[in-house]
């Protein structure tokens, strides 16, 4: 028998978590539902505002990056906080960690539910509601009596069309995993008030690390002046790249340090 | 020990040891352990009962068996396996009947369908007669069973795995009388040559006739481990009108004393655990050289 890996039991042990995990997941699918339509009714432009149209007289659907950015933030990282924290609780932890399948492969399916399922069906349903107001919109172009108006266009289309959106984009690509990382180790640290202490932990961090690097950067610069004769603007290319790789890197240091968590985890 | 010793030992004398506690020590903090240097050998065949005072380290021992916590040093040899290391091999011949437990909003179907897989030698047909026996509503959803049916659900889920560990923390505790009495039935009845049964309880009473083996913890180690033939023929337990210099302990009671006194005359007495657990706590002095 395999002790560490097995795919028989990995996908038997991704169904036993779901009936647990999976109804809780899907009411909070219909709350994020919810709450995409809630703004993008409220947001969208319509003939019975004053201001519909952008800088560039297009209809003003600017609203919908920073939901998608913020509301993704919040889903991902409650998702990824709710996964082990049934370890916290003695009576849950038990059976969980006396179920018989390998600690990689537990580690695996809380990896699968909040890094892949959780962006996965994120990403489906902001698509999918977008589309929906999207269509919807450019069928009712004719009410807002504007001569000129261009069709809107949905999210996706808008950054894949764009060389700029395009390529930020694949460098943030790492990003989100880092948050999931980032909220399941936290699920597993704590025994109580998960969220909220990794959040907590997360704001001290990045406001520590802020603080050395300004500190640091302004020792290296001191009596330094500015040299920008061989500035090029690859350079900007160079700083992205080496922030997805960062963030790579840090995201599977920190998925290491949840498996050994894991691991050593004592009821 | 390895698996293959383990399988050759079976073969040749029909009994093994399962569990082998070498030197465990454990506590929970540096500066108060729990065990220290405790060794201690079970063996396949036998129903052993736990006792030991509140805060003696009897569910500690027994998470420390399933892996669920880890010694400071010392080892622990489960079936030839290390727990500590929850490797599915061992964790599927394990059946652990946690004292306090969670299941989920599920009918019981649904429950069976998502965690039998993982063992592979379950057994649908005897859970079902379970089931049958403890009087559990299958129609119900298991987080809407008061505690001593979803117990009872536990108790036969765990047993129909066919693990050959079956390691029970207070089982009786929640049940009711009857269910105390099918309780006893179902486990008499599910110990066979390749099972170790231990079980922890505070309950001795729920356990007479059961057990065949009494562990005792006091003091970070084992005051006592021994079968209950060995202990029945060493000492006697009687109700005296009174005390003697040959009654190592007594209790009052309503018509005299109860007593426990060597067995010089190999007379036939039945053990009385609550008793004896008395007895060994107030004079382990005068014990100790009965079953060094």
């Amino acid at each position: 028998m395999n002790n560490t890996f097995n795919i028989n039991r990995f996908g038997l042990l991704l169904k036993r978590q779901w009936l647990d995990f999976g109804k809780i997941y899907l009411i909070s699918l219909v709350v994020l539902l919810g709450i995409v339509v809630g703004f993008y009714g409220y947001n969208i432009p319509s003939p019975l505002k004053d201001n519909n149209f952008d800088y560039d007289g297009n209809l003003d659907m600017r609203f919908r990056y920073p939901l998608f950015l913020i509301l993704g933030f919040v889903f991902i990282s409650i998702v990824a906080s709710s996964y082990f924290n049934i370890l916290g609780q003695k009576s849950r932890a038990i059976l969980e960690l006396m179920t018989p399948a390998s600690t990689f492969e537990k580690f695996v399916a809380g990896v699968t539910y909040t890094a892949i399922i959780s962006l996965f069906s994120y990403l489906l349903i902001f698509y999918l509601t977008d589309l929906a107001f999207v269509k919807y919109l450019n069928s009712h172009l004719n009410a807002f009596n504007h001569p000129g108006i261009r069709q809107a266009e949905s999210i996706t289309k808008e950054v894949f069309n764009d060389e700029g959106y395009r390529k930020y984009c694949s460098y943030f690509f790492a990003f989100p995993f880092l948050v999931t990382s980032i909220f399941l180790l936290g699920s597993i640290y704590f025994n109580r008030f998960h969220y909220i202490k990794t959040a907590l932990s997360l704001m001290i961090f990045i406001g520590l690390a802020s603080y050395l690097v300004v500190k640091f950067s302004m020792w290296i610069m001191e009596g330094k002046v500015p040299y920008h004769h061989n500035y090029r603007n690859d350079d900007k290319d160079w700083i992205l790249l080496a922030l997805l790789l960062i963030t790579s890197i840090i995201t599977i240091i920190i998925w290491a340090i949840t498996y050994i968590r894991l691991k050593e985890k004592e009821v | 020990m390895n698996k293959q010793h383990h399988t050759l030992v079976y073969y040749l004398t029909n009994t093994v040891d399962m569990i082998n506690i070498n030197n465990l020590n454990f506590g929970y903090s540096k500066h108060r352990p729990l065990f220290k240097n405790m060794s201690m050998r079970l063996s396949n065949g036998h129903i052993y009962g736990l006792l030991g005072k509140n805060g003696a380290g009897k569910s500690t021992l027994l998470k420390n068996l399933a892996g669920l916590v880890y010694a400071q040093s010392g080892t622990l040899d489960v079936m030839g396996y290390d727990p500590a290391k929850r490797q599915p091999a061992l964790l599927e011949q394990i059946c652990f009947i946690p004292e306090e437990f969670y299941l989920p909003s599920v009918k019981i179907d649904a429950y069976i369908k998502a965690n039998a897989p993982f063992y592979k030698n379950f057994d649908h047909n005897y859970f079902t007669d379970l089931i049958k026996e403890l009087d559990i509503p299958v129609e119900q959803k298991l987080i809407n069973m008061s505690y001593g049916q979803k117990k009872k659900v536990i108790i036969a889920f765990g047993l129909a795995t066919q693990a050959k560990l079956v390691i029970m923390d207070e089982p009786t505790n929640g049940l009711d009388i009857p269910s105390k009495a099918q309780f006893r039935k179902i486990m008499a009845s599910a110990m066979t040559d390749e099972r170790c049964i231990i079980i922890s309880t505070h309950q001795v009473r729920d356990l007479d006739n059961l057990i065949d083996t009494v562990i005792m913890l006091d003091e970070n180690d084992i005051a006592l481990k021994a079968t209950v033939e060995g202990i029945t023929a060493k000492l006697t337990f009687k109700k005296v009108k009174e005390i003697d210099d040959s009654i190592i302990y007594a209790e009052p009671s309503l018509s005299g004393y109860n007593a426990v006194m060597p067995n010089y005359h190999h007379e036939e007495s039945k053990l009385d655990m609550e008793l004896l657990f008395n007895a060994i706590l107030a004079e382990k002095i005068k014990f100790k050289p009965l079953f060094s």
